[in-house]
């Protein structure tokens, strides 16, 4: 086991890298808590370029030495000790989690000021600046973790961050919404523990690397396993696990739902392709893969057709988030075979998450400031919208595309990868049910495009009373830009999402 | 980088940055007196470019363009209707209501459909028709009445289904290739060998059929053409359905030819021709009969393609690509027409529409029967050719029910010198197009079109389609009223039983997120993967 | 010694058992939320025993104990205590909350 020793001298930067990663933001926490005086969004507002800043660094790093990075704490070795490790999933991942955190912040640095005389109500702001922190930094340590126990710590500590920015505004139904979250992700992290708890009785090892050599596919190891990954199916709200999802992200300020929607639930998934192909041996079932898909499938389908029948917007984008969490576990199924990191389908299916998150972080601050304009978010109430905020209702249409999985997008290309490997390895299920999600998609989006592209009666007299645009509209259209801008990777697996990824495959430092 | 390659890249990229500038302020002001001037590089590009070609970004995204014969044509016909309909719609739209969004619709529709007829690779084919029918959308839901809205709604609908199977089959031909974006030609090479092949052409079939209008999928038309305004409706079925047709036209494997798909092609445009004739002649609506003749003629030309397809004949894409153009220029100035000589009884302007019409029936000298002409080569002597000429007969039926339909319609209000010479000016175009571009299609003099028994074999079908709408036939009188978009009407039936599955669905939703049920399920889906994990091989 | 070690263990290891169970059943089963939230603690602490039977099995390989599961459920505790905190002021509030407005929120579910 001498390949998981630290070097024994001598700092490893970039590895320090992925420290101030977590770190970074319990900084802010820290600042925030100490120096009530600095109000915290100005915090807010040095921490998150910061953020981005290092997450770039980071990406850069692994992808410059096209490998992963690896820091072990204390130089204590594994098992005893933790490592961090960035692969280029990883990597890309602290980048858009610094993107979106860091989009959500600009979004709300008016909405949740400090009020400038002291004895206003400063505890809604401080929450959500506070829980923003705890969560960015709870999500990082996700990406860089190595060890089975951290991340469900990590899990834990974004649970609660999450719950709280459910309920900020205290009303009794985001407060049931919380709590019903509250209590569904616990039972999912006492399932994820329970599989924990088995994994170390077995090998008496937690960290991963670890675990990817030693594991046997015993019945104790599958067993643990299964707890895990319903565990964080449950915390990734997997149909037909999603109970809790759509009052929660539907309750939340639009700034905290973009998170929520673009972020908190992809933590989890990201946790389960891990424990699916670095813990379990492989070639896993491909019964176990078909079944995930399977519940992907039902998501997709069933759920962009309530959220078709939706009248309240944001319920429809939560509705959709869990349509679109299902193309997610669609991979489970599309990577088959000896290479799975050098397919379409593992690709795809990183780039699914990626431009969902950004899309739908567009989507649900578009329908934050559509909701702030209009005073309510009845879809049906909608017509003369697209007059009054046109770059609101513009961004919501190019996030669309790539729900839709139109050209050119993000959304577009992941769905021609995982239709190609669908295609590919014969699985045409998979490939119909892309493909009417996508027609339900399109349904959905351009419902609300066509009630906002109604006029109210007598309204034509009046000139075109188009509300100025701010830099929140900016930052709401550059979101669904970049989820645009994904459109243009080239049609082929992407070597940057198996940096690090072929090591492991092959057990080799 | 030539200049060709250029002006290539300039036909779809100048009206996409001109509807980019609307995002300042004083440039969307003056963007709808602009129109005109948007397709220039177009047209420019079909002049002085067939042949050339540009790699807009070299390996591994290969966006590509070129321009061969059949698009040079298409390009050409497009880029001088999108232009003279601009002028016709920068004056007819220039006090309407949401004026703004219909020039932004039309600027990407247009280059949409512009750069259709350019791209060489797969994904920009597929991103310039995705553009193309995303945005007529917009025009189609212009006027924002009801009738606008379901016809938009149907028109989606269909789109995206169409998408939908374009995406599978260009998947299918895409899978395995190294870099996922092969050229179409590449693509239509390896075709032949596929183990998808039937499923491919199938899906293509489907999705461009789709595009074009061939029955049963044409129902959006007759919906979208009469509730658009009148510039609209005359790019919508001048241009917009030819989108179907360059469809076709790259990706039908003439060189290996096909002939089962040949014939159920020309076996579907056949019966499409004769059903949109049959159909039409219930109409009361001088715009949908048009739109059904446009089914019609996208009927003819998919037999034609089909006859194409299944004797393995290359040519037919340049003939085909003739036929097309014809009836784009034809249709166009049929539509601006009817704004400006509606409810009139005679005068110049009724004999200018009376001749437009026929020429969709092939009337000697107009661009309609050198295009008959030109694409009767393609078929075998046998029924499929005879129905093709029988079909000019009842082109002629309806097209004599649309001048008078036309003529009974509410009176058209403007008609000023501008929207007089757009409409004109597709007309004539029409004619010097046809003309010049025969020699280059067929390599023959048009000399040959002055004989005597070639002019009787153009006359004779429209002879026979005059007899059966004038007394005392009367055909159009004893057809009993359809209403517009047929078969939708009962598709439309199963609306309710559709709504009903979809709450249904909610129920079972909402049985689902009921607590006790989500946390059981938990559990049971803990045991399944459990199980399912133990049966690793 | 050892055997009645093993057994000792055993015994524990069932007791976790049982303790996952019954906080399973309650968590399901019972409608309202504080009932939830003990089962879930009950629950919790099931998982906990079985790291403490977990941690044990090395003393009886003659080590003095393994640290790790019993970092674990230090950690785990601090954690399930957090938790229910949290829980518990979501509950305060929302009895804060529809005293304040009786009929707000009732429609949404049972949780």
């Amino acid at each position: 086991m001498s390949h998981v020793l630290p070097p024994a001298e001598g700092i490893n930067l970039p590895g320090l890298l992925l420290v101030f990663a977590v770190l970074l933001p319990i900084l802010g926490l820290i600042a925030m808590l100490g120096l009530r005086a600095l109000h915290p969004e100005r915090v807010a507002r040095v921490v998150a370029p910061l953020g981005l800043l290092l997450a770039c660094a980071i990406l850069a790093e692994v992808w410059e030495g096209r490998s992963a990075i690896d820091y072990t704490l204390g130089g204590w070795a594994p098992p005893l000790g933790l490592k961090l490790r960035a692969d280029g999933v990883s990597a890309v991942m602290l980048v858009l989690a610094a993107l979106v955190i860091g989009a959500a912040a600009l979004f709300s640095q008016h909405q949740f000021r400090t009020p400038p005389d002291a004895p206003g109500d400063t505890r809604a702001p401080f929450a959500f600046w506070s829980m923003l922190m705890a969560m960015w930094s709870a999500l990082n340590l996700v990406f860089v973790g190595e060890d089975l126990f951290n991340f469900f710590v990590a899990l834990e500590l974004l649970t609660f961050s999450a719950v709280t920015l459910v309920c900020l505004d205290g009303r009794a139904t985001t407060l049931h919404a919380a709590l019903r979250y509250l209590l569904f992700a616990l039972l999912g992290s006492v399932l994820y523990l329970l599989g924990v708890g088995l994994i170390y009785g077995r090998y008496g090892v937690l960290d991963l690397a670890l675990l990817s050599e030693l594991a046997q596919p015993g019945p104790i190891t599958l067993a643990a396993v299964a707890m895990m990954t319903v565990g964080l199916m449950a915390k990734a709200s997997l149909f037909p696990l999603h109970l809790w999802l759509p009052p929660a992200h539907a309750g939340a300020p639009p700034a905290a739902s973009a998170v929520l929607s673009a972020l908190v639930v992809k933590a989890p998934f990201f946790l389960i392709l891990r424990l699916w192909f670095e813990l379990l041996p492989a070639p896993y079932s491909p019964l176990a893969g078909q079944l995930l898909a399977a519940l992907g499938a039902a998501a997709i389908l069933m759920c962009s057709v309530v959220a078709l029948g939706q009248s309240r917007l944001k319920l429809m984008i939560a509705y959709s988030t869990v349509a679109q969490i299902g193309y997610l576990f669609l991979v489970f199924t599309l990577t088959a075979g000896p290479a799975p990191f050098a397919g379409l389908g593992w690709t795809g299916g990183v780039l699914q998450l990626l431009s969902h998150a950004l899309a739908k972080a567009s989507m649900f601050l578009a329908a934050g400031l559509i909701a702030e304009d209009m005073g309510h978010d009845r879809i049906a109430d909608f017509s003369g919208l697209a007059r009054r905020q046109p770059l609101a209702i513009f961004a919501f249409g190019l996030a669309g595309l790539s729900l839709m999985g139109l050209p050119p997008s993000g959304g577009f290309v992941a769905k021609l990868m995982l239709l190609s490997a669908a295609a590919a390895s014969g699985q045409w299920w998979i490939a119909a049910v892309i493909l009417a999600g996508g027609v339900l998609a399109a349904g959905y989006v351009f419902r609300v495009i066509g009630a906002a592209m109604k006029d109210r009666d007598g309204e034509a007299a009046q000139p075109a009373a188009t509300l100025p645009a701010t830099g929140r509209h900016a930052l709401v259209l550059a979101l669904a830009l970049l989820a645009l801008a994904l459109g243009f990777v080239p049609l082929q697996p992407l070597a940057l999402f198996a940096i690090g990824r072929g090591e492991l495959a092959q057990g080799q430092p | 980088m030539s200049a060709a390659g250029l002006l290539l890249a300039a036909a779809p990229t100048f009206p996409l940055l001109l509807g980019a500038s609307a995002l300042w302020r004083g440039a969307r002001a003056h963007l709808l007196r602009v129109l005109p001037v948007a397709p220039l590089p177009a047209l420019a590009a079909a002049l002085l470019a067939p042949g050339g070609s540009l790699v807009l970004a070299p390996d591994p995204l290969r966006l590509t363009l070129a321009l061969d014969l059949p698009g040079a044509l298409l390009l050409g016909g497009a880029g001088m209707l999108w232009s003279l309909a601009g002028l016709y719609a920068a004056r007819y739209m220039a006090g309407a209501r949401h004026r703004t969004s219909f020039t932004l619709w039309w600027l990407f529709t247009m280059a949409g459909t512009l750069g259709l007829f350019v791209v060489a690779d797969l994904a920009s084919f597929y991103l310039a028709f995705s553009l193309a029918s995303l945005a007529a959308y917009g025009l189609v839901a212009q006027e924002r009445n009801p009738e606008a809205e379901r016809a938009a709604r149907v028109y989606m609908v269909l789109a995206l289904l169409g998408e939908a199977f374009l995406l599978m089959g260009f998947v299918l031909m895409a899978v395995g290739v190294a870099d996922g974006n092969p050229m179409i030609a590449q693509a239509l090479e390896r075709l032949p060998a596929s183990p998808w092949r039937e499923a491919i052409l199938a899906l293509l079939i489907l999705g461009f059929g789709l595009k074009m209008g061939l029955v049963p999928l044409h129902v959006w038309m007759p919906l979208a053409h009469p509730v658009a305004p009148m510039p609209a409706s005359a790019v919508l079925s001048g241009i917009i359905v030819k989108a179907g047709i360059i469809g076709l036209i790259r990706f039908l494997p003439f060189e290996a030819g096909a002939e089962g798909w040949g014939t159920a092609l020309v076996v579907l445009g056949l019966f499409t021709a004769y059903y949109a004739v049959a159909v039409g002649l219930a109409q009361r609506h001088p715009k949908v009969v048009l739109a059904y003749s446009t089914v019609s003629q996208m009927g003819v030309i998919a037999a034609v393609l089909g006859a194409g397809l299944a004797a393995g004949d290359p040519r037919t894409r340049t003939l085909a690509a003739y036929y097309a153009l014809h009836h784009m220029l034809v249709k166009g100035a049929l539509f601006l027409g009817t704004g400006l000589s509606a409810g009139q009884r005679n005068g110049w302007k009724r004999v200018v529409m009376a001749v437009l019409a026929f020429a969709l029936a092939g009337l000697p000298l107009t661009s309609g029967m050198l295009a008959k002409y030109v694409v009767k080569d393609v078929f075998a002597p046998g029924p499929a050719l005879w129905l093709v000429t029988l079909s000019a007969a009842g082109s002629a039926a309806l097209m004599l029910h649309f001048l008078h339909r036309l003529a009974h319609a509410a009176e058209a209000k403007r008609a000023g010198p501008v929207l007089l010479a757009s409409w004109l000016g597709v007309g004539a175009a029409s004619l010097v197009a046809a003309w010049a571009l025969f020699p280059v299609v067929t390599n023959t003099s048009a000399a040959t079109l002055f004989s005597p028994a070639t002019v009787w074999k153009a006359s004779w079908p429209i002879l026979i389609g005059v007899l059966l709408v004038l007394p005392p036939l009367r055909l159009a009188d004893r057809v009993p009223h359809i209403p517009p978009g047929d078969v939708i009407v009962w598709a439309e039936r199963l609306l309710p039983r559709l709504r009903r599955l979809a709450e249904d669905v909610e129920r079972l939703d909402a049985f689902l997120r009921r607590w006790p049920v989500a946390a059981l399920l938990l559990v049971l889906l803990m045991l399944l993967l459990g199980a399912a994990l133990q049966l690793s091989a | 010694m050892t055997h009645s070690l093993v057994s000792a263990a055993t015994l524990l290891g069932l007791c976790a058992c049982g303790m996952v169970g019954i906080g399973l059943y309650g968590l399901i089963v019972r409608p309202d939320a504080l009932r939830k939230l003990l089962s879930f603690n009950i629950l919790g602490s099931g998982v906990f025993l079985l790291f403490g039977v977990i941690g044990r099995r090395g003393a009886a390989a003659g080590l003095e104990g393994d640290p790790v599961p019993q970092a674990i459920v230090i950690t785990g505790i601090v954690v399930a205590f957090s938790a229910t905190a949290l829980a518990a002021t979501l509950l305060v509030k929302i009895s804060d909350a529809e005293n304040a407005l009786p009929d707000a929120g009732r429609e949404e579910d049972e949780a």
